[in-house]
Parts: structure tokens; C-alpha cells; sequence
């Protein structure tokens, strides 16, 4: 015990004398030259990235520099905390990590990422998905490039579609936001709180598609200065569409985000019962919007795990007015390397491994949307990889204002999408929040 | 190590035949580690917010860009926003319930187990510890669960009696927020509170009582004019410490706020964390802190007060 | 919730109404029903009273026995007849929470062993002496201790990357001791302050040397009130998450309520798992359950002593 009260003593003084001393930013030391043995740090968030690609990444780094690449999983919910601290540090900062796409222009333009563009080129140059490349570029500079996209599409109940007497799926877009609202009348398994449409009203990550897909948009580029565009026509019309799906199908909480839908096209119940007692069933949608992923989530309960039924739930691309695929919110994230980062060369040499095609081909077997054009294919034809290339192929990213990150965390938005779904007046509403957003846009 | 200075320190403070220099020095000594260790932990991180305070500090300053002195005008900012005094309102009001529920339902559980059989007392005090016991983030997301709007079985216990509620989304509503959130804090302060004043019970002489009972006082009477003031010091510590507290609470608004945000439903932690940590407005959220600080005291004055007096 | 509160009030008042008419004054047969009325009532009102309390810890652990299949289920089950120990061995598969164990038991450890030195030294200089810069310092643990944390998190990260201490147990200590420190020396206090300077000289006089004194005479009175504040510095060590969040950031060096939030929006992001939720949600607060009945007795008194001197 002596020891470790000597210890923490010890421990306070120093944290006293250097919190005396040093102050703010240490300016990065000039960077190696050579990758040999460069140990590194990636961050990774969430757990998307699956294990043999984690592996492989960590093998392939050792062989080509004799490095070690330390991986480190983040979360979602505590990623900008731990890049607002560790990156401007230069002792701690990950080398190279990967940052969701909204996030990456408030990143981007305070000097987080170190220019990258020589590589560009190199990387894929053209290749890569455009819409992502464009989120990590600041004045004509690449600072931070697609790390994997992932789309969103429909799942839906064949069996309730059907009952509601819709055995093909509507062309357009119009006659999708009809079909919705005509089951939800229907009801034809009399269920309780029963959605057609199931759609949070903060939901604003998938409600933006009615936007899109009328050739709206969330904000524009006007002299070097951000605006929001809600009032915009076609926004209006988007939202208006939105919020006749909201009222009349989506029995959805206002409050509900974009997390989990898929719970509710699920019967949860469907596990055979010994006593017979009588379930409800906890079906409560016919039709949800979720990122590509999700149908690992979807299905029957066979053995505690759920069960693709192909007789039972199928897959759907949102369609646009012409009925071509309407633009949707693209999933994903970008990957970049830290301005601060002592280890350049071995960072540089990490982002060759991830842009190669082996790894590129390994991230679309495992359903992620590889960044490179080419290796589109390693997804495979099944029809979810099939849906998720179709929907992506039309996908659009947030604004990269330099605010966006900001702007997402105040909630304005989700509270802007919940009082159109409460089913205020959207004009005026969409006057409102321009005044109240466009500021936040350009704040730094 | 310890042992040995506190023995010197008790030597120095007991032993009469001590040399009043001696006598002189001893106080600063003892307090010293406690001293040295709160400068350590605190000492930069509250420079660091009063100066972001006075400057503009955003994301890119803490990414090196210069920060530029601004005088008062984050706070100027600050309260000209109502969005500010909302938050305000709301926490104090937020506060007051709670701590009060708190010290009512404690209050009342002490008597209780004052009142009940061995055994009785026991069991009530089992549950309380256990309640005491679990972890905050174990605890709220416990009432998360209880109060899901889909699966909770809260919401299967209220339908039965109202069908309305068989999917009643809780947290949909600031009220509902604020129940669940109320809920959760009370349920979690309340042992403290009850032990605390059970124990100041134990220590109201039973003669008293007896004696006030042949004189003919009622229960409410006993209560009001003799137990109560006899214990008045655990009430006023508790209760000050309950609307420190309450009106600091973060962990349980956030948790559920990240679970289910009804929106404008901020109080002062939650807000202070949005400014600073999710838009990166760090020198708002300073300028909060330090008003939330001056709230705070402003909330406790009747206890600051009374300590100052004390001292004098 | 009103109504429960309400309810145990009334009983109260109800109950020393029994006590009351069966006081030294005693009447017949109708006061003694209505003690014993009253005693029933009160009885029962004190079990509804702990059930209320008691269900969520109850259903957290009867939740954790079960299978998603039949948590998901539109009728709740109440007991857990057909439970497993799967949602457990889910949820220790990776080991990942045995090192939370770890860092969490020295980081909470550290704490309060260093707090109840340092608090204790405090708390006897501000009780038995009188000096100059007394009031100042009362009033500054007062003030540190209403400081919202939530403005603190950059810097206490730039001061502990600084020093070299993220990730370590020594690190996060320090600003835990710093902010437990306040309201313990407070707490002391009203012990210290309650135990007669006299008693010890009396020892003294009798033949005890100055250490013997102290471990023989102020030490066991003392000792309710070191738990007592013990008990609060270790809550507030194992509890804590936010500070945590930005200073513990290896995945070795997670404290558990980390671990119990890294968990839970891992299990979010496809289908809450509430099964395995509650299950680690019960491994955490285990260990400070056992810990709690293990100094229950003591605690009651250390409350009772520092309540009486407040």
C-alpha cells in the first residue's frame, strides 16, 4: 500500500508540473521517412468491420512494413469526444481512423486530416465513390476518402402486402406513398398500431429520401457560404409527401430515430409454444426503411437466430418519379489520416492495404460497399447485394459544411422531421428552420 | 506512511504538553494533502474553463487555431438565448421535485422502519440497499426496460386497466421523459436519504416521546414539534445535498436521452455536454458551467449561510 | 408513485397512532385491537414498500435468466422457471469483463483508501483546530463539490495526456480522489468533531502511549464514520462513466460502466439484446451488493453518528 500512495503521489505531483507547463497543441515532430517497424494506431468505430478483415489488415501491415497495427474499436457514441481530444495530440492520436461521413467535414476543415491528395490518385483516383470523396475534401484537397457505403432500401411483409390485395410492388414513388397508406386503411391482419409505412418522426436519415427523390436538397453552396434549402420547392414537396406517409401510415412514435425498425416487421412471438396460450403477435409494419445490413436482423426465429423467409419478406428499392431508384441517405463512412500523426509512412502504407483490391474484395463479401467501383461485384448477386448497389447507385451524402457535425447534434433536425410528422404546417416550418439552421451550417 | 503522520497529527493535536508552534502548523499540515490533491485534479481544468470563458473557442482552436479574447460576450450570448433560460427553469423546477419527492418518500420510509417489527425493518432495508447498491448505468438501463413502450412491462400492466396504454411511448413526451427521469432518481436517492434519517431517528431519546404521550400529544404533534426539530441537522444535510444533486444530474438524462430524446428536454448537465462535447462550442459550455456554479450556491445559500454564521 | 408515498405516510401516522394508544396509559380491549390493527398494517405497508423498491433489481436479474424468444413475448414472465445461464456465458465469452473487473476494483480501491487518509487528516484539522484560512477552505469543498463536471472533460483529458496517465488506473484516480474528497471531509467531520479530545488524554494519563491512544479510544469510534464515507467514495469510483469515457479509452482499461455502455450500443446497433443487458447489467452491480451487505451493519451506525453531529 506504502507504494502505491507513493505512487499516486508521485502520479499527482507530475500531472501538477506538466499541467503547469505545457499548454495546448504540441506541434506534430517531423515524421519518419521509413515504414520499418512503424507500430501504428487505426480506430475503427462500431463493429462493422468483421474480424478476418480486422486479421487480415493486421497480418498484411506486419508483412509489408514489420510493424504492428494496433486496431482499436470506438463506438458510435463516443467517436467525436475521443477525436475531438486524441487527434490534436500528438502522443495519442490514432495514425489513421474512420469517421462517419457527416462527420468528416467539421474534421476536415479545422486541419484534423492531413492532405492526402498525393494519393488520391494512387488510392483509385476516380474510382471511388464520388459523393464520399466530395464530404472529405476541402479546397480542392483530399483529406479524407470512403472507407465502405452501405444503402438503404425496403423490407417488407409479402404475406400483410398481399392480404391488402398488392402482389406486385409499386413503380413509382407515387404509387408507393398511395400503397402505404391504402394497407394502413386496410389493416388486413387487424393488428394493433398497425404502420404500412413504419417511419420514426425523427427520423430524418430515412425521411430525407422523399426529399431526394423530388429532386430536393437539405442545404446549397452559395458564394462560399452555406444555406439550407427547406423552402426550397421541391424540398417542400419532398416533405409534404413525407408527412402524408407519417399521418396516414406510420403509426411510428415521433420520437423514434432511425434506430432498430426492423423489430416491428418481425414476429416476435412465432416460437412454437407448449402451453397454448394465446400470442399476439408483436408484427406491427408492413414496410420499413433500414440500411442494407439490417437483414441479418429479419426473418423467423429459428433457434433464437432470425431466419431469411423468402415466402414472408422481401426486399424493395424506393423508386423515384421517372421509377428509376430514388436518391437515398448513403451509409457508411470515410477513413483518413491524422494531422498530428508521427507515423506517416506506416499511416500512408495502411490506407495502400485498405484501398487494395484484396481488402476491397473482402469488405464487399462481408455486404460492406466497397469504396472502389471495381470491386462493386465482391458483393455478390444475392438480392440483398443486389438492392444495396441499386439503391446506392443513386445515393446522396449531407451537406459538407463545415457546421454539419454541429447542426446533427443540436437535434434541430430530428426536431424539424418531428413536427412535420406531428403534421405541422411544412412551409412555414421549412421558412423556420432555414432561418434557424443556415447559421449553424457555417459555424466553426 | 499515513499512519505514521496521522499519529504525529494526533499527538500534535492531543498531547498537552505540544509547543504552541507546533500547535500553529499542524492544521495547515493535515490539510495539505487534501489541498495538494485538489489543485492537482482541479487546478488546470478550472483555469482552462475560465479562460475559454472569456475567448472564442471552438473545435478549431483545440485543433491549434489561435483563440481570440471576447470579454463577456459568450455569456452575453448566453442568456440573450431562451433556449438558455428554459433549460434553467426547467432544471430547477426539476430539481425542486425530485429532492422533494425524495425527502418525502425517505422521510416516511425512515418512520417507518422506525415503527415496523425487526424482521419488517430488515426487509425494507435489504430492498433499499439494493436499490442503493446498483450501479447508475445498470439502474437506468433496468428502467428503460421496465418502461419500453413495446416489450416493457410497465405499459402490459397499465393496459389492463387502460387499453390506451398498451403502447404508450414514455419517453415520446417531455412529461413522460421527465417521469421516467424523476423515477429513476428517486428511486436511486431515496436509500441514502432514508438511512440517513433512520439513523438520526434512532438517536431521539425514547423518554421524550413517552414523556410528550402522557402529556397527551398526538402522533401528528410528536412528529411536527419534537421529532422533527430534533433531527432538523440530518434533514438540512440531506437536503442540501439532494438539491446539489438533483439539480446536477447528467447520467441518468443522457442515458435515457441517448436511448430516447423527446427533444428540448435538456437540463443543465445535458445542455452544458451538447454545447461543449457535441457542437464543439467549448467556450459556451464554460460560461454555463461557471453560471451553473453561481446557481448552484444561489439554490444552497440557506445552507452557505448558516455555515458561515456557524464559523463566526 | 404519489400514491405509494402518500400510502406509507398514512400508515406511518397510523402506526404511532397504535403505539400511542398503547402507550404507559393503557386502556382496554379496543386500544389494544387497534394496536394490533395498526402494528398489521404497518407491517404490511413496510413489505410493499421493499417490493416496490426491490423490482426493477428483481426483474434485471429474473431478465437476465431468459432468452430473447421470451423476453420478446407480448406477456411478461414473471418468474424465471425455465431460465438459463446463456445470457452469462454471452456475456463473459470475450473476457472482456474481467479486465473491467480488474480496473474498476483498483481504480475504486485506490480511491478510497487514499480519500479516507486525506479526508481524515482534513476533517481533524477543520474540527479540532481553529486557523486562519479555515472558513475559506470549508467553503471551497463546498463550492468544488457544485461544479458541474460536464464543462471539465478536455481539459482533465489535456492534463492527464500531459502527465502521461490516460489509460491508467493512477490517472483516473486522481480525479476521482479530488472529486469524492469534498463531501467526505464533510462528512468526517461530524465524527471527528463528536469524539472528546479528553477521551484520549484520559488514555494517555492512564498509561497508553500517544498511538495506543489513538487505536485504542478514537479509532473505533471513528471507525462507523471511515466506513460511511467509504461506502460513498466507492459508489462514486465504481459508478462513474463520463470522466471515464474520455480517459480510459484502450479497451483494457475499461472501467465497467464503460464495459455495461460499450455493450449496450454494441447490442443496439442490430436488435437490443435485453437478455444479455440485464444479464451484465447484473455482474456490475453485483460485486457492489455484496460489497454493501458485507458493511450494512456498520454503515447504519456511521450514519447515525455523522446524522447526530451533522
Amino acid at each position: 500500500m506504502r507504494k502505491k500512495i507513493a505512487a499516486a503521489l508521485l502520479a499527482a505531483a507530475t500531472v501538477f508540473t506538466m499541467a503547469g507547463c505545457s499548454d495546448d497543441t504540441p506541434t506534430p515532430s517531423g515524421s519518419d521517412t521509413t515504414t520499418k517497424g512503424q507500430d501504428i494506431t487505426f480506430w475503427l468505430v462500431g463493429g462493422d468491420t468483421p474480424d478476418s478483415a480486422r486479421e487480415y489488415l493486421i497480418a498484411e501491415y506486419n508483412k509489408r512494413t514489420g510493424g504492428t497495427l494496433t486496431i482499436v474499436e470506438q463506438t458510435w457514441g463516443s467517436i467525436i469526444t475521443n477525436l475531438t481530444t486524441n487527434m490534436p495530440d500528438a502522443n495519442n492520436t490514432p495514425d489513421v481512423t474512420e469517421i462517419g461521413n457527416t462527420q468528416s467535414p467539421t474534421f476536415t476543415n479545422v486541419g484534423a486530416f492531413l492532405d492526402i491528395s498525393d494519393m488520391y490518385q494512387e488510392l483509385g483516383g476516380s474510382k471511388l465513390l464520388k459523393s464520399f470523396v466530395d464530404v472529405g475534401m476541402v479546397d480542392g484537397k483530399n483529406y479524407t476518402l470512403p472507407y465502405y457505403f452501405g444503402s438503404r432500401y425496403m423490407f417488407y411483409r409479402k404475406d400483410v402486402w398481399e392480404a391488402a390485395g398488392y402482389t406486385e410492388m409499386p413503380k413509382t414513388l407515387a404509387d408507393f406513398n398511395a400503397a402505404v397508406v391504402d394497407i394502413t386503411t386496410k389493416n388486413p391482419l387487424g393488428i394493433t398500431d398497425f404502420s404500412g409505412m413504419f417511419l420514426g418522426g425523427q427520423d430524418w436519415r430515412n425521411g430525407v429520401s422523399w426529399v431526394f427523390a423530388n429532386g430536393g436538397e437539405l442545404a446549397k453552396l452559395e458564394n462560399g457560404q452555406w444555406k439550407m434549402t427547406l423552402s426550397d420547392p421541391n424540398t417542400i414537396k419532398g416533405l409534404q409527401q413525407l408527412q402524408d406517409i407519417q399521418l396516414h401510415a406510420s403509426m411510428a412514435p415521433t420520437t423514434a430515430k432511425d434506430q432498430s425498425p426492423w423489430l416491428y416487421i418481425n414476429d416476435s412471438d412465432s416460437a412454437v409454444e407448449d402451453d397454448e396460450s394465446v400470442t399476439t403477435t408483436a408484427l406491427s409494419a408492413a414496410t420499413i426503411m433500414a440500411p442494407g445490413w439490417a437483414h441479418w436482423s429479419i426473418g423467423d426465429l429459428v433457434n433464437d437466430e432470425r431466419a431469411w423467409n423468402e415466402d414472408k419478406f422481401g426486399t424493395y428499392v424506393l423508386p423515384g418519379n421517372d421509377g428509376k431508384p430514388a436518391p437515398v441517405f448513403a451509409g457508411g463512412s470515410n477513413i483518413g489520416i491524422s494531422a498530428t500523426s508521427k507515423k506517416v509512412e506506416g499511416a500512408k502504407e495502411l490506407l495502400r492495404i485498405i484501398f487494395s483490391a484484396d481488402y476491397q474484395q473482402i469488405l464487399g463479401q462481408n455486404g460492406l460497399g466497397p469504396a472502389n467501383s471495381d470491386y462493386v461485384s465482391a458483393l455478390g448477386d444475392d438480392q440483398f447485394a443486389k438492392a444495396l448497389i441499386e439503391s446506392a447507385s443513386n445515393s446522396k451524402l449531407t451537406p459538407a459544411a463545415v457546421g454539419w457535425a454541429g447542426l446533427e447534434n443540436s437535434q434541430k433536425l430530428e426536431e424539424f422531421f418531428s413536427k412535420i410528422a406531428d403534421g405541422g404546417d411544412v412551409t412555414a416550418l421549412a421558412a423556420e428552420y432555414d432561418a434557424i439552421l443556415t447559421p449553424l451550417l457555417n459555424q466553426q | 506512511m499515513s499512519v505514521v503522520t496521522t499519529i504525529d497529527a494526533e499527538t500534535g493535536v492531543t498531547a498537552r504538553e505540544v509547543n504552541p508552534r507546533k500547535r500553529k502548523i499542524a492544521p495547515y499540515l493535515l490539510i495539505a494533502p487534501a489541498i495538494v490533491m485538489l489543485v492537482v485534479a482541479m487546478g488546470y481544468p478550472l483555469g482552462w474553463q475560465i479562460y475559454t470563458s472569456v475567448h472564442h473557442y471552438g473545435l478549431a482552436q483545440q485543433f491549434g487555431k489561435a483563440a481570440e479574447f471576447v470579454g463577456v460576450d459568450n455569456f452575453t450570448t448566453l442568456f440573450s438565448s431562451s433556449t438558455t433560460w428554459m433549460v434553467v427553469i426547467r432544471s430547477l423546477v426539476f430539481c425542486l421535485v425530485n429532492a422533494g419527492l425524495t425527502l418525502l418518500i425517505g422521510l416516511g420510509a425512515a418512520l417507518l422502519m422506525k415503527a415496523v417489527h425487526k424482521a419488517v425493518r430488515l426487509t425494507i432495508q435489504i430492498a433499499m440497499l439494493l436499490a442503493w447498491a446498483t450501479p447508475v448505468t445498470a439502474a437506468v438501463t433496468i428502467w428503460i426496460w421496465l418502461f419500453d413502450w413495446h416489450h416493457g412491462v410497465i405499459n402490459w400492466v397499465l393496459s389492463h386497466f387502460w387499453p390506451s396504454m398498451v403502447h404508450f411511448n414514455w419517453l415520446g413526451t417531455p412529461l413522460g421523459f421527465y417521469s421516467v427521469a424523476t423515477l429513476i432518481v428517486v428511486w436511486m436517492s431515496v436509500p441514502f436519504v432514508a438511512f440517513s434519517i433512520y439513523a438520526g431517528l434512532t438517536q431521539v431519546p425514547d423518554e421524550v416521546m413517552e414523556a410528550a404521550q402522557i402529556d397527551g400529544a398526538t402522533a401528528w404533534q410528536r412528529l411536527t414539534k419534537i421529532t422533527l426539530p430534533l433531527i432538523r441537522p440530518v434533514l438540512m444535510i440531506v437536503a442540501l445535498l439532494q438539491l446539489i444533486w438533483d439539480l446536477r444530474v447528467f447520467t441518468q438524462t443522457r442515458m435515457l436521452q441517448d436511448y430516447q430524446d423527446p427533444l428540448n428536454v435538456d437540463l443543465l448537465g445535458t445542455y452544458i455536454y451538447r454545447m461543449g462535447i457535441g457542437q464543439s462550442d467549448f467556450s459556451m459550455a464554460s460560461a454555463f458551467s461557471i453560471f451553473v456554479l453561481l446557481l448552484t450556491i444561489a439554490v444552497s445559500w440557506f445552507y452557505v449561510r448558516e455555515l458561515i454564521k456557524e464559523d463566526n | 408513485m404519489p400514491s405509494t408515498q402518500e400510502t406509507t405516510a398514512q400508515e406511518t401516522t397510523t402506526g404511532q397512532l397504535g403505539i400511542a394508544t398503547g402507550g404507559p396509559v393503557l386502556k382496554e380491549g379496543v386500544s389494544l385491537r387497534v394496536r394490533r390493527i395498526g402494528k398489521v398494517l404497518l407491517a404490511l405497508s413496510g413489505v410493499a414498500l421493499a417490493l416496490i423498491w426491490a423490482f426493477p433489481v428483481y426483474w434485471m436479474v429474473s431478465s437476465s435468466l431468459l432468452s430473447n424468444t421470451t423476453l420478446g413475448k407480448s406477456t411478461p414472465t414473471w418468474f424465471p422457471s425455465s431460465g438459463t445461464l446463456n445470457n452469462y456465458r454471452t456475456v463473459l465469452a470475450d473476457g472482456r469483463f474481467f479486465d473491467a473487473l480488474s480496473v474498476s476494483l483498483r481504480v475504486t480501491l485506490l480511491t478510497v483508501f487514499v480519500v479516507l487518509i486525506f479526508a481524515f487528516l482534513a476533517a481533524l484539522a477543520i474540527s479540532r483546530f481553529k486557523f486562519k484560512g479555515r472558513k475559506g477552505f470549508v467553503l471551497a469543498l463546498l463550492f468544488i463539490q457544485m461544479l458541474p463536471a460536464e464543462g471539465l472533460f478536455i481539459a482533465q483529458y489535456k492534463m492527464m495526456a500531459n502527465a502521461q496517465l490516460l489509460n491508467s488506473v493512477i490517472g483516473i484516480s486522481v480525479l476521482y480522489i479530488a472529486a469524492v474528497i469534498p463531501f467526505t471531509v464533510w462528512m468526517l467531520r461530524g465524527f471527528v468533531a463528536g469524539i472528546p479530545a479528553e477521551l484520549e488524554e484520559a488514555a494517555q494519563i492512564d498509561g497508553c502511549s500517544p498511538t495506543g491512544a489513538f487505536f485504542r479510544v478514537t479509532f473505533p469510534l471513528l471507525a462507523p464514520g471511515l466506513v460511511a464515507s467509504g461506502v460513498y467514495a466507492f459508489l462514486q469510483a465504481w459508478n462513474e462513466f463520463t470522466v471515464a469515457l474520455v480517459i480510459m479509452q484502450e479497451p483494457t482499461s475499461r472501467t465497467l460502466p464503460l464495459w455495461l455502455r460499450a455493450f449496450v450500443e454494441g447490442s443496439r446497433a442490430r436488435e437490443i439484446d435485453w437478455g444479455a443487458v440485464m444479464a451484465s447489467s447484473t455482474l456490475v452491480a453485483v460485486p457492489v451488493i455484496i460489497f454493501f451487505l458485507f458493511v450494512q451493519g456498520r454503515m447504519t451506525s456511521g450514519l447515525v453518528a455523522g446524522a447526530v453531529k451533522g
